[in-house]
């Protein structure tokens, strides 16, 4: 399936950003906008993982326009 | 009028219109359809009521009350909340089309029913209904706890915790039965708005009344409350990074076999449907952030609050700087918050027991039978859930410590089942015994975590080896049907292309 379809592997990113990083991210410094770093870190995560399932599904349009 | 009569009026007059709302999502279309209607809304939810009813579902009273009680207590642990539920999302961009095809294509309802055609075992399908009912009421009876803590609060003490209780129960039970899924996915959006609406404000106010803005509630978070900010969290909790690993990965995998998450997969018209929504749901979890920050904030304002009363700490901070009518609107938000997924949780029990305990009894086999069966089942598991609120609270919440833990256990039985012909019955049903068994002994002896780590995840890894070492032991299953008919495969994105390349599902 990964195979086939590649982009799937996109999917991995919110567990690299949520569960991956955290013995990087777990502190209170720098603090980004006032936020305590922890938290900045996570709220990004959040942001960014529909971006990460955006991704996915684009390459799953673009497999179906391709053939 | 009084503050207790203003707000407690808003409530009244948003709880008619809710049942209302139920009734009118269903008018014209009562009587038909039988128990896929009532179930799964006939398969024929859009994108965008699927989202709004999965969205409902993740964001419980358990986000205005735990997610503020955890913030209050720990701190940082909270966030393991948000962790899961974007994992899980990208889990589910896989499983939920996978599911939704498997269900479409044999005509299936729910996990129980999709385990039973799966094995080939009727029986099996109504053991696992009953385990998964189990795992479930305990989830009934926090909706009906918070509900009724959320009512008597706004009602400044007016409704008594024990009528809010039964209120909480009455409006559910009344509404899910006539309603069904497509009426919970209707007040969802009722529900959605409110939600958006009344955590943005309070994003914005409660900052601003009580500490001149975020940049000075931020710092004196960091200067004065710093052990709050990072894991384990505050006060030598058991919450350290292990833990927020592990319980993020088992509950994001548990997430999208849970029952209820699974009547929302099955509800969508189209595969497409659902993967679009795993884009979107993520988006919603960034909401969660604001009753833990406010169940921070409630530390300056409302210190020493401990045990279950630090579960109000966000409501404390409500009636303490707001009008008595923004105290009723935000309690609506709040208990709609219950009803939803108490909704959808009644809802599931129902279709599960009459799909695969009842219709073993021959004279209940017709589709209307099925129906009404299933809408008696859930009349009777909101009484329990009630009863059991009433004489046995301590009960329920140890056993809604094994909930989410315990329903983990079903993962090799259904999803790798579903992918791996040569999984046992007899290797599948060792494994789930196992691992109830293990997270249960582990949480009753008060070790979870256990070495740092989730119980159920090491459960988990226990059932697996389990039910691989007794499916190779022993001699293929003797089932004569084809693999297409018993496994699951990702419907390809492509709707016109017939699905030629089996080959890759077994890998999947």
């Amino acid at each position: 399936m990964i195979r086939r379809r590649p982009h799937l592997l996109w999917l991995l990113v919110p567990f690299v950003l949520y569960i991956g990083a955290l013995p990087f991210v777990n502190r209170v410094e720098p603090v980004v906008f006032g936020l305590p770093f922890f938290f900045a870190w996570m709220l990004a995560a959040t942001v960014l993982t529909p971006v990460a399932a955006y991704l996915t599904w684009r390459g799953d349009q673009r497999m179906r326009a391709g053939r | 009028m009084s503050a207790a009569a203003v707000a407690t009026s808003i409530f009244g007059v948003f709880m008619v219109a809710t049942v209302a709302l139920g009734l009118f999502a269903v008018r014209g279309r009562g009587g038909q359809g039988g128990l896929t209607e009532w179930s799964v809304g006939g398969r024929s939810l859009g994108a965008v009521f699927i989202w709004v009813l999965m969205a409902g579902e993740s964001y419980t009273s358990f986000s205005y009350l735990g997610a503020a009680g955890w913030g209050y207590n720990f701190g940082a642990p909270v966030l393991y909340v948000v962790a899961y539920m974007s994992c899980g999302y990208a889990v589910g961009y896989v499983v939920g089309p996978m599911l939704w095809a498997y269900a479409r294509e044999h005509g299936l309802v729910g996990i129980t029913d999709m385990i039973a055609h799966r094995y080939g075992k009727p029986w099996l399908g109504a053991v696992v209904a009953v385990l998964a009912t189990v795992f479930l009421l305990p989830y009934i009876q926090l909706q009906i706890t918070g509900m009724g803590v959320v009512v008597s609060t706004i009602s400044y003490g007016s409704i008594s915790l024990n009528w809010a209780y039964f209120l909480a129960f009455a409006v559910t039970t009344g509404f899910v039965v006539v309603s069904g899924l497509r009426g919970s996915a209707w007040v969802s959006v009722l529900k959605d708005v409110l939600v958006i609406a009344t955590l943005a404000f309070l994003a914005i106010y409660v900052p601003l009344h009580y500490f001149d803005g975020y940049g000075h509630f931020f710092d004196r978070i960091v200067a004065e409350k710093r052990d709050w900010l990072t894991l384990p969290g505050s006060g030598g909790s058991a919450y350290g990074t292990a833990w927020f690993a592990t319980t993020s990965l088992l509950n994001a995998l548990t997430v999208v076999i849970f029952p209820t998450t699974v009547a929302g997969y099955l509800g969508a018209r189209n595969a497409d449907a659902l993967r679009r929504n795993a884009i979107w749901l993520p988006a919603y979890n960034v909401l969660l952030f604001v009753p833990m920050l406010l169940g921070m904030a409630a530390l300056f304002v409302v210190p020493g609050l401990t045990g279950a009363d630090s579960n109000l700490a966000l409501f404390k901070l409500v009636t303490d700087s707001l009008p008595a009518w923004a105290v009723g609107v935000i309690g609506v938000a709040a208990a709609l918050s219950s009803i939803v997924p108490m909704a959808v949780f009644m809802l599931v029990i129902g279709t599960m027991w009459g799909r695969s305990v009842l219709s073993l009894v021959p004279r209940l086999h017709s589709q209307s039978r099925q129906k009404a069966a299933s809408q008696t089942v859930v009349v009777i598991a909101g009484t329990l859930a009630l009863i059991m609120t009433y004489t046995a609270p301590n009960t329920l919440v140890r056993l809604s410590l094994i909930s989410y833990e315990g329903m983990a256990q079903l993962l090799p039985m259904l999803l790798l089942g579903l992918v791996w012909r040569r999984l046992s019955l007899v290797g599948a049903a060792s494994g789930l015994v196992v691992g109830v068994g293990i997270v249960c002994a582990l949480v009753f002896t008060e070790n979870d975590p256990v070495f740092g780590v989730n119980a159920g995840i090491v459960a988990l890894a226990a059932n697996l080896a389990v039910a691989l070492a007794v499916t190779w032991a022993r001699p293929a299953d003797a089932d004569p049907r084809p693999d297409t008919e018993v496994l699951a495969s990702d419907p390809d994105p492509e709707p016109a292309e017939v699905t030629s390349g089996t080959s890759g599902t077994a890998s999947a």
